[in-house]
């Protein structure tokens, strides 16, 4: 943590979240938690960014959200991946293991002569 | 309930409380794992608050989103709602096609004739004049001692205007008038505009091809230049191209072609041909001949700083001066000025208004129809309606399908109206009166398809809300059911029905009475006398112009021989010519006094119309002799100047003396005798009393347009092709214009109101139509309403006469009351027709008592289907049917 967190690329929040949600619907917090946990926290996705960023998913109509109760009884608002969101998150995927492809084998050429 | 609620169902809270309650949530989940990891509970809460950071911002962020997405789905909400509504009301109309075809002709009817004479005012009165700076254009006009005006000004008159005026920036002058035409196919007769040549420019005039006028052209003998007008140039030289250059002839007189008008290029009145003027000696400031010898139309621009009374007053000092300068011809003249568009339209503008009011009712009267249809649907589907409200639809959502309906059913309206619109406008331009003003401004531009389509949509809203609230009332929605026939409910909404209709004859009744008002102001005008008979006369102009008929002695040969030669034709009785024909206008006008007379007071116009006759002129158009003689062919321009007069020269100059052998002066040092009194003849419309009029032998006063009328005992025009036979045997190239008859002069003189009142009586009649439907359809639905009542009243002895009797009886009484209200609505709009009516007051008994009566009886007409209808109720079956 003591390392600055790298600037999160545009689209990638969106690519976590829908990923985060493809085992099922859950809440804000839960979305988060994986995030943290999934990067170890190297991303550094603060909620300022991620709340935004769910509501800006339902806007579009790729995540669904409802209120529901929480694993500790609390009502609370649980998003879930709808049929848009899971074309999405295939395409977005495959998307970015090109792009990641093609940046490494980049990075492993050799160099100029 | 506030909008949002409906979102409930989306977020399980308010907007507000659900992104609170997430991000509470969110924070106290953070605190919670912050407590298992070890830390006590306020450091937890202070480090959770820390890492999510700026709570405010997000909330306002999250906030946001959600504002915009609940507006988006708003509008998807609508157009999904609205979509349904649309489907659900072409059904209905599918469903019930008489009622849509009945709504639906209603609404075209009555937008239909909006349109249409919207169309007229827009294009002649709305829109701005064809001419630059056209809010700045004036007409210069003579004003006379006794206040009345004159439109034409003399030359020098012209010239010291221009010269002294300070408040127009510009002044130029219109000479009109008929020229013939020699070198383009048959010799013709065009109506030509001679022009100062700053006259284009200041109109903003534009040439098609060639050029304008020089300022050195006005100048003599750099006249001979011509700009053909684009209707002439199609029709004449087939918009040949190579035309300039070329050269037609005019009076001898070689012209050459240097240009050719813009399509939309024209002045005020249309012409054929732009010359310019040749400033002769008279045009000149300083000069005192020809001051009394107006001909010329002037236009002047004033500048941006003048306004009517720096403009009257400049005027008025230059009139002055002239009155000082010039006291022989211009004592007591001055000037004044009209605005351009005061003057062009000016006197058309009150009935347009009044037949646009007309229509105005038309589309009240078509709307409350409309309205009452939609109420009686309206009960017919309160069980449809029933079950939408008990399912859950508001009454906000009831109204808005019912308002869909409406405005599907006033748009469809409105688009046949326009095509009614635009049929029909092309049916008033062919029925114009010829000089309606602008008549080729009128078309149905975009403006008046914006206004076509605005009217549809209040049509829409006018006659779709009322039902809408009405059948939709709170007994709906409770969920109650209308108690019955003959309930509570059904009365209310048989009340309002009721109102209607009798608001709808009221309107009827106002058309009508303006109708009524117009048609006898129409048979007076047609009733007066004329001072000539109309028919079994031909008339046509010739004009005599070239090299062969240099001088009066050779025009007045062969005018003779004309004469001669068509008197021996079989079947002519008379032949006459002169300068002007009866309802032609008042020609020349001269300054008058008589001999030896005192001089006339200062208010009175020493001024009399003057026009040259030949002997049988007044046989010919067959106005008698009143006293002394008429011209004889002894009266030739070297024997002693004689004079006729009318009746009202007569009254008016030698008020209870015998004028007979008294001398007048008159535009010559000459005295002239005064030999007969002639009848009054009409000189301008059958509204306009014959003013002071005098002739002169043709022979002493020689004109090259003259009017030739032949009378014949057999069909006049008949003889049209003989008479022309003998002008083109005298002289193949004398222009000839169309015979007429001349009893076409009495029907032109009464165009425009005949124009107007065939139209109010139009749009009269379809109100009156439609209000009886309205009454047709009010009565059915009572007797459908009321079969049983009426079963009853027959089991307890009513007789079927009596039923009749009460159902007629009622439809009266609606009628009744529609008329009270009309004729008081009426008397209180009478007003704006006053100007228009002639020979009749507005408190017109005859008028009034027609008019009810045409109600009353159209109302009873209307109610007798459905009154036999309900006299022929069986009792045991209305029973039955309960």
């Amino acid at each position: 943590m003591n390392l600055p967190a790298p600037e999160i690329l545009r689209g990638t929040l969106d690519l976590l979240i829908l990923k985060a949600l493809s085992w099922g619907p859950s809440h804000g917090y839960a979305v988060a938690r994986w995030i943290e946990q999934s990067t170890n926290d190297a991303l550094a996705v603060g909620e300022g960014t991620l709340y935004p960023a769910l509501h800006r998913l339902e806007e579009r109509g790729w995540i669904a959200a409802s209120w529901g109760t929480s694993e500790n009884n609390r009502q609370a608002k649980f998003y879930a991946l709808t049929r848009k969101g899971r074309t999405q998150l295939r395409a977005e995927t495959a998307s970015w293991q090109r792009y990641a492809t093609a940046v490494f084998a980049a990075l492993d050429a050799p160099a100029l002569n | 309930m506030p909008r949002w609620t409906r979102f409930r169902k989306l977020f399980g809270l308010e907007p507000k409380g659900d992104v609170d309650a997430e991000i509470d949530f969110h924070v106290e989940m953070r605190i919670r794992e912050l407590i298992d990891d070890g830390e006590t509970p306020e450091r937890a809460r202070r480090r959770a608050l820390q890492r999510f950071g700026d709570l405010d911002r997000t909330r306002r962020e999250l906030m946001a989103i959600n504002q915009r997405r609940r507006q988006r789905m708003d509008r998807a909400e609508f157009l999904t709602e609205l979509k349904q509504d649309l489907g659900y009301a072409v059904r209905m109309m599918r469903r019930t096609p008489g009622f849509t075809a009945a709504a639906l002709v209603t609404l075209a009817l009555g937008i239909g004739v909006n349109s249409a004479i919207f169309s007229v005012v827009n294009g002649v009165l709305l829109e701005s004049l064809p001419f630059r700076d056209a809010e700045r254009l004036h007409v210069v006009q003579m004003l006379y001692p006794d206040g009345t005006r004159y439109t034409s000004l003399s030359a020098p008159d012209f010239m010291s205007v221009r010269a002294e005026a300070r408040v127009f920036e510009q002044i130029e002058a219109i000479d009109q008038r008929n020229v013939t035409m020699l070198g383009a196919g048959e010799p013709r007769e065009i109506e030509a505009a001679f022009v100062s040549g700053g006259l284009f420019d200041m109109l903003g005039f534009t040439i098609a091809t060639g050029r304008s006028f020089r300022p050195e052209e006005n100048k003599p003998g750099q006249s001979q230049v011509v700009v053909l007008g684009h209707g002439l140039w199609q029709g004449v030289f087939g918009g040949d191209p190579s035309v300039l250059g070329r050269s037609i002839t005019s009076a001898g007189i070689s012209y050459t072609i240097i240009g050719v008008a813009a399509p939309d290029a024209s002045l005020p009145d249309a012409v054929e041909a732009y010359f310019p003027i040749e400033f002769g000696p008279t045009y000149d400031a300083n000069t005192a001949q020809g001051r009394r010898g107006e001909f010329l139309t002037v236009l002047a621009r004033a500048g941006t700083d003048a306004n009517d009374a720096t403009i009257d007053g400049d005027l008025k000092r230059i009139g002055a001066q002239l009155q000082s300068a010039f006291p022989d011809s211009n004592d007591g003249l001055t000037f004044t000025s009209r605005p351009l568009r005061e003057f062009m339209i000016g006197d058309v503008r009150r009935p347009l208004y009044v037949l646009f009011g007309a229509v105005g009712f038309v589309l009240l009267v078509a709307c409350v129809n409309v309205a009452n249809l939609l109420l009686a649907r309206g009960s017919a589907r309160h069980g449809e309606l029933s079950v939408r409200a008990a399912v859950g639809a508001g009454r906000a959502r009831l109204i808005r399908q019912l308002v869909t309906e409406s405005m599907l059913l006033g748009l469809i309206g409105g688009a046949l109206g326009l095509g009614l619109a635009y049929w029909s406008t092309q049916a008033l331009i062919a029925a114009r009166p010829a000089d309606l003003p602008r008549i080729d401004d009128i078309r149905l531009s975009t403006t008046v398809v914006m206004f076509t389509f605005g009217l549809s949509m209040v049509t829409s809203l006018i006659f779709g809300l009322v039902p809408a609230l009405q059948v939709t009332n709170r007994h709906l929605l409770l969920g109650l059911q209308e108690s019955g026939r003959g309930g509570g409910g059904g009365r209310r909404m048989h009340r309002l029905r009721s109102t209607l209709v009798v608001a709808e004859m009221a309107l009827a009744v106002i058309l009508l009475t303006g109708a009524g008002l117009l048609i006898r102001s129409f048979i007076a005008l047609t009733q007066v006398n004329p001072g000539f008979q109309p028919g079994g006369a031909i008339t046509l102009r010739v004009t005599l112009q070239g090299a062969e008929y240099a001088t009066a002695d050779q025009v007045r040969n062969r005018v003779d021989q004309l004469l001669t030669r068509v008197r021996e034709l079989p079947q002519v009785t008379a032949v006459g010519v002169g300068s002007i024909l009866p309802l032609g206008g008042l020609g020349a006008l001269n300054d008058f006094a008589v001999e030896g007379a005192p001089p006339p007071p200062p208010d009175v116009n020493q001024e009399i119309a003057v026009a040259g006759a030949s002997p049988d002129y007044f046989k010919a158009i067959g106005a008698p002799l009143i006293r002394g003689r008429v011209f004889t062919d002894l009266d030739q321009p070297k024997s002693p100047s004689v004079v006729l007069l009318n009746e009202a020269a007569a009254k008016k100059w030698f008020p209870n003396q015998d004028p007979i052998g008294r001398k007048v002066l008159s535009s010559s040092p000459t005295p002239r005798e005064v030999v007969g009194i002639v009848g009054n003849v009409l000189q301008r419309t059958p509204g306009e009393p014959a003013v002071a009029q005098m002739f002169l032998p043709y022979a002493q006063r020689t004109g090259r347009t003259i009017r030739l009328i032949v009378r014949t005992n057999g069909d006049p025009m008949a003889m049209a092709s003989a008479v022309r036979e003998q002008v083109r045997a005298l002289d193949p190239n004398l222009p000839l214009a169309e015979a007429t008859p001349l009893a076409d002069v009495v029907s032109r003189s009464v165009a425009r109101p005949r124009f107007y009142t065939s139209l109010l009586t139009l749009f009269a009649a379809v109100a009156l139509i439609l209000s009886a439907t309205g009454i047709f359809g009010v009565m059915s639905y009572a007797v459908a309403q009321q079969s049983k009542e009426i079963g009853i009243r027959m089991a307890l002895g009513a007789r079927a006469a009596d039923v009749l009797r009460s159902v007629l009886g009622r439809a009266v009484g609606l009628a009744g009351l529609g008329v009270i209200a009309g004729i008081i609505a009426a008397l209180g709009l009478g007003g704006f027709l006053r100007s228009q009516l002639f020979g009749v007051t507005i408190f017109d008994p005859a008028t009034l008592g027609s008019v009810s009566a045409v109600l009353l009886l159209s109302a009873a007409l209307a109610s007798l289907l459905p009154a036999t209808r309900a006299a022929r109720i069986d009792p045991i079956r209305a029973f039955r049917e309960v």
